[in-house]
């Protein structure tokens, strides 16, 4: 019996990483991906850093949320409709796997996405910017930890019962938005008043700013093991939501 | 015999509005089972529950005997989908096609490249493997969505209208593909709103009208009971001239429909008419150049059942006004 179970996660793993390798090779470098995932955070990050006197490793933290956040999110709302919209969501829902498996692969597609493009601006800031970075060992945990929160939370707007990408960019990407504006990026949370840091502490990307911040300056406003607490259990108790939008989904038909 | 789908009451609500009414059949394990309904029927929502892509509202399923509500794992297991339309990644070859849906079904490490040539081989698609699929025709395409449906060899084939939008050729080869699956052992379940395809693919067609299942049999005993669907075809020279309403009043004409160059006259019983219209033609100074007696088509069946119309008039004078024909309205 437990050799039957162990085949199964064998089986179920091997299952999230082939859908993950397909969305990679079918979805990277469409223009939706690059749009909102590539060149979103760069130009949201120098909209807000022109003019302003940033410190070469404070900028470099920031670029790395922004980066994480705004990659990992737009994988699920533009993958998922897509691929019902053309209806080959249908295949993988009617695969011998759970619901969690695929779920798992297409949060895997957006947490890669983010991993590689913030190793992108990690890279610059290291070699252009001459960088050092305080704990490395932070940086690693952040950039994962963070990937697969924001992955996670993309996706509940892919579970979206929609077949049309549009119907949930908008929403995902107003959202995306307001959580920049409140999460400490270009205001530091030591710096916000009492309401809008208790805000603040709500949003995921709060941590995951904090998190950045330990790893680059060496110094940041809340316990890195808080921050890297609340990315994991952002990514895990994400998943809920997605798992009911799919069960909505399969009674509605789409 | 063990059956490869059972559903008990199976039953659809979007909303308020009822798209399957407790339908109830079985498919026999090694048969061809045709799925046959007009557009709205509740032919893909049925196929849709059967595939564990909808919820049904209330009902059982049974694939291979696992409860398809507590139990989907080992019933997907053996199951393969070919979705309506062409559901591949054509950003990817064939042969990534392929393989992706190879590990996506758990075929073995080893055997994934053998199974993926060899339906490419068996397919036509060999040459062109490599080639992305956005450059497929849609046969094509059909063909490689197929075969990815059969990759993990599935004991049970689901096939949602496999033939829309294909040339006469590329039709054919599928058609004839889904013959080879089945002779090797594949129980195949066929939706389909052609009826000429499942007359000749199919043991069994159950046909499904407004939700609800109208009739199952096999395709020459619903034939059989709808007898009373019979006609006569007859060409008249010369045929620039309409006789419609003369030959609809013919004796036991109960329909007559024209049908380009000819006509087609229903009755029960062909034999009586035959006379008639040899007396018309001579009255009316007219040449017989063909007249052929016809036993009904599954079409006139399918016509029958959900009293659709087929989209010409009605030539039976009732009140001296022409009609709109429906052949369920065949009386």
């Amino acid at each position: 019996m437990n050799n039957q179970w162990i085949q199964r996660l064998k089986n179920e793993f091997s299952q999230a990483w082939a859908v993950a390798v397909k969305d990679v090779r079918v979805y990277y470098l469409r223009p939706g991906m690059i749009m909102f995932g590539f060149l979103m955070p760069f130009f949201m990050f120098f909209s807000f850093s022109v003019r302003r006197q940033l410190d070469a490793g404070d900028g470099l933290a920031r670029l790395l949320a922004l980066t994480v956040f705004f990659t990992a999110a737009a994988a699920g709302p533009f993958i998922i409709p897509t691929e019902r919209r053309i209806r080959t969501y249908d295949r993988l829902l009617a695969a011998p796997m759970s619901l969690l498996t695929l779920l798992l692969g297409k949060i895997a597609v957006g947490a890669f996405f983010a991993i590689a493009v913030s190793t992108v601006a990690l890279t610059a800031g290291l070699l252009i910017f001459k960088v050092s970075i305080a704990r490395p060992d932070l940086l690693a945990a952040g950039i994962l930890l963070g990937a697969s929160a924001f992955s996670t939370l993309g996706l509940i707007f892919g579970s979206i019962p929609t077949n049309n990408p549009g119907d949930v960019q908008m929403p995902s990407t107003l959202l995306r938005w307001g959580l920049m504006f409140v999460s400490g990026v270009f205001i530091p949370i030591s710096e916000m008043m009492p309401a809008a840091r208790a805000i603040a502490y709500l949003s995921p990307l709060t941590y995951a700013q904090d998190l950045m911040n330990h790893a680059v300056m060496g110094s940041g406003a809340i316990n890195p093991w808080i921050d890297m607490a609340v990315l994991l259990l952002t990514s895990i108790l994400l998943l809920w939501p997605s798992m009911r939008l799919h069960k909505r989904a399969q009674v509605l038909g789409r | 015999m063990r059956n490869a789908i059972e559903v008990h009451d199976l039953t659809k609500y979007y909303g308020n509005h009822l798209a399957v009414d407790r339908i109830s059949f079985e498919v026999h394990q090694g048969e061809i089972f045709g799925f046959l309904g007009p557009n709205g029927a509740g032919k893909t929502t049925t196929q849709r529950m059967l595939t564990t892509l909808l919820k049904p509202t209330s009902g059982q399923v049974f694939i291979h005997g696992h409860d398809l509500a507590r139990d989907s794992y080992p019933a997907k297991r053996v199951m393969g989908l070919v979705p309506e339309e062409s559901c591949v990644y054509t950003e990817l070859s064939a042969w990534d096609n392929l393989l992706f849906t190879a590990r996506l079904y758990l075929v073995p490490r080893g055997e994934r490249a053998g199974r993926a040539r060899q339906l490419l081989e068996t397919f036509g698609l060999w040459e062109k493997r490599d080639v992305k699929v956005e450059n497929f025709s849609k046969g094509m395409r059909r063909r490689l969505s197929i075969a990815m449906a059969i990759i993990h060899k599935p004991a049970l084939l689901f096939l949602d209208e496999p033939t829309p939008g294909l040339d006469a050729q590329s039709a054919r080869d599928i058609l004839g593909l889904i013959r080879k699956l089945n002779s090797d052992g594949t129980t195949v379940f066929l939706t389909t709103h052609l009826i000429e395809e499942a007359n000749q693919l199919c043991d069994r067609v159950a046909i499904i009208n407004d939700g609800k299942i109208a009739n199952i049999d096999t395709p020459e005993n619903l034939k059989r009971t709808f007898q009373r669907v019979q006609s006569v075809e007859v060409s008249l020279e010369p045929n620039g001239h309409n006789h419609s309403q003369e030959l609809a009043s013919l004796a036991g004409v109960t329909t007559a429909v024209k049908m380009g160059d000819k006509w087609r006259l229903y009755t029960e019983d062909p034999s009586a008419l035959l006379p008639l219209i040899m007396d018309f033609a001579t009255s009316n100074g007219l040449r017989v150049v063909s007249l052929n007696t016809l036993a009904p088509s599954l079409e006139d069946v399918f016509l029958e059942i959900t009293g659709r119309e087929v989209g010409v008039i009605q030539h039976k004078p009732q009140d001296n006004q022409p009609a709109r024909r429906g052949m369920g309205g065949r009386k």
